[in-house]
């Protein structure tokens, strides 16, 4: 080869090394400043949340906050809970079957699935329309004398979302015709003990 | 090769013909037509970019979890004091991001004083560069002003301490003194409103910094670069494109600093107390002054010649004249010849005046004592008499014959 000619297989492979580690350079760089947005270690360590379900009165309805998220803490009475299974058929979800995020672990039985919950009378959910995050109305007694044309006329109690106009029912399982896809979301938690739970 | 393809591609002419980006690309960066004879010397400039990229970086992170907040809080420190060192501790990669932040001012300082001492060596500030010259100076006063607020961000006792004698300086002007102090405290002393104030400033300064290095470079690529003989070579024999040859050594300039600086960032953050403070560290105390007290090493010089006269007036114009002189080299150094190679005299003197910074640096460093006060005084007369001679050198030096070409 001649000494003003110039090799462009060498440069080629010089080049393709040299944007090739810089490539693997700058990924490195990224790691530790995208993990620096992740939540800090601080923040990991209250990631739980206990409460108290003696002071719920029956069919009251609680926010609480975990991890800084809402979370609805419902004590579900018998006729509320005899309501669920007569609007089944207007539910998108009523097993909750169609996504990860409306299961969770303890869900073993069909009964479980549909009251979306491990003791029937207590209801814990993410308060977050899994629409578009906005926090549900609670709307609890059928029919529309509370509540007006915000739900429909055969309304069996639940909420209603004030933003995009979702509804749910008692089990947070969303209705036909809702812009939400999906159920709304479960939250990992445990009994401590009869009247304790541990969220997260 | 391959950045003529990228250049010659369609999207890069679509691109072209509605911004002129090739255009530029071509006469700024990869035609530029660059002085064949450059030493590292003329790295530096571009490593001062790389760590104002750097410090922008990590600040912007850093300022995710920072709280400029004074407030006490139940256990006994301060807000802001509890959150650095909740980025130390809690947040993910915190302690990295901070001490490159940190390890990339003092890094900041050392390259652009290189830059700076390459400019006066070889002569670079003069005809027709003093703009060029001119707008570096103003990115030195922002830079320390930068470094200035920045330090009093983690609410240490040097933080506290260096903010109140600074702040204190300005109240030595006659007439408007009292009036400078308030307005930069916010306050009758040093306290929260001055921390929000500087964490302001702190995070605006970089974006002015940013857009004067864009003027900085733009006044370069009008009159372009000198080279080490001082000869002026622009066009045609003597210079070379840009890219590939000064592309690669930058980038090698590049590799080698982030060696050094990724070596101090992991294993001496603190540089011994030099990049940061061990004082700083205590929590500010606005009752109690730290035993020995000295601004970070990148101030120091200023701060002797401060510390060298015995009226305080005296003393803050003497320190305001040091930086302000430097305006002036330009139109002080009259010779016709601009490198110190070729200037037998003014390379003694300006030899002896970088000696003269670094004693004065080394002064300002540690704790005051009669001989070293002396020592400085020596040094403070010295960095002035180097600009009250440079009008007068051309004089009598014999310069020595210059290079045809290079």
């Amino acid at each position: 080869m001649a000494e003003d000619q110039v090799d462009s297989r060498r440069r080629n492979f010089l080049w393709g090394v040299a944007s090739g580690l810089g490539a693997v350079g700058v990924a490195g760089v990224a790691v530790p400043f995208v993990g620096s947005m992740m939540p800090a270690a601080d923040t990991m360590a209250v990631s739980t949340t206990e409460f108290n379900l003696d002071t719920l009165v029956p069919g009251q309805l609680v926010v609480i906050a975990w991890q800084g998220k809402p979370v609805f803490v419902v004590h579900r009475t018998e006729p509320m809970l005899s309501r669920l299974k007569e609007y089944e058929y207007k539910l998108k979800d009523p097993e909750s079957l169609a996504d990860p995020r409306v299961q969770a672990d303890w869900m073993k039985t069909t009964e479980q699935r549909m009251t979306r919950s491990i003791k029937p009378e207590h209801l814990v959910l993410i308060a977050n329309c899994t629409h578009l995050g906005c926090i549900p109305l609670f709307k609890p007694s059928p029919g529309r004398a509370e509540w007006g044309s915000s739900v429909p006329e055969d309304w069996p109690g639940g909420w209603h979302c004030p933003c995009h106009g979702s509804l749910y029912d008692l089990a947070g399982r969303v209705i036909d015709g809702s812009p939400a896809p999906f159920n709304l979301y479960t939250v990992p938690y445990k009994y401590l003990s009869d009247t304790k739970i541990l969220i997260g | 090769m391959v950045i003529e393809k990228m250049l010659n591609s369609r999207l890069a002419q679509w691109l072209d013909e509605r911004s002129d980006i090739v255009k530029l690309t071509r006469a700024h960066l990869t035609d530029y037509p660059t002085p064949k004879n450059l030493n590292y010397m003329w790295s530096f400039g571009s490593l001062a970019m790389l760590v104002l990229t750097i410090q922008i970086l990590s600040g912007i992170f850093l300022a995710m979890y920072y709280k400029p907040s004074a407030m006490m809080t139940s256990g006994g420190y301060s807000v802001a004091f509890d959150s650095v060192e909740r980025i130390m501790r809690d947040v993910n990669f915190g302690w990295l991001i901070r001490y490159m932040h940190a390890v990339g001012a003092s890094a900041f300082f050392i390259v652009v004083y290189m830059h700076i001492g390459r400019g006066i060596y070889y002569g670079s500030y003069k005809g027709p560069r003093e703009l060029l010259w001119i707008i570096g100076v103003v990115i030195l006063l922002i830079m320390q002003g930068t470094a200035f607020f920045g330090y009093l961000l983690p609410w240490g006792q040097m933080s506290f301490w260096g903010a109140t004698v600074i702040t204190n300086l300005f109240g030595a002007l006659p007439v408007i003194g009292s009036f400078l102090q308030e307005l930069l405290r916010g306050g009758f002393a040093v306290g929260d409103p001055t921390l929000n104030r500087f964490f302001s400033l702190h995070y605006l300064f970089p974006l002015l910094l940013a857009a004067i290095v864009g003027g900085h470079v733009h006044a370069l690529h009008v009159v372009h670069s000198n080279n080490p003989t001082g000869v002026d070579v622009h066009e045609g024999k003597g210079t070379i494109p840009f890219h590939p040859y000064y592309t690669v050594k930058d980038a090698f300039g590049v590799g080698v600093f982030l060696i050094l600086y990724c070596y101090v960032v992991f294993f001496h953050p603190q540089l011994g107390g030099y990049f940061i403070e061990v004082d700083n560290y205590v929590a500010a105390d606005n009752l109690q002054t730290p035993s020995h007290i000295a601004p970070v090493w990148y101030l120091t010089p200023w701060y002797t010649i401060l510390r060298s006269f015995e009226n305080k007036l005296l003393g803050v114009i003497a320190m305001g004249a040091s930086l302000a002189v430097l305006f002036l080299l330009p139109f002080l150094d009259r010779s016709k010849v601009r490198s110190a190679r070729y200037r037998p005299v003014f390379r003694q003197m300006v030899i002896l005046f970088f000696i003269s910074v670094l004693v004065l640096g080394y002064c300002g460093h540690s704790v005051p004592t009669p001989t070293l006060k002396l020592i400085g005084q020596l040094a403070t007369i010295y960095y002035f008499a180097f600009f009250f001679m440079l009008p007068f050198v051309h004089k009598f030096e014999k310069t020595r014959p210059l290079p045809e070409e290079i």
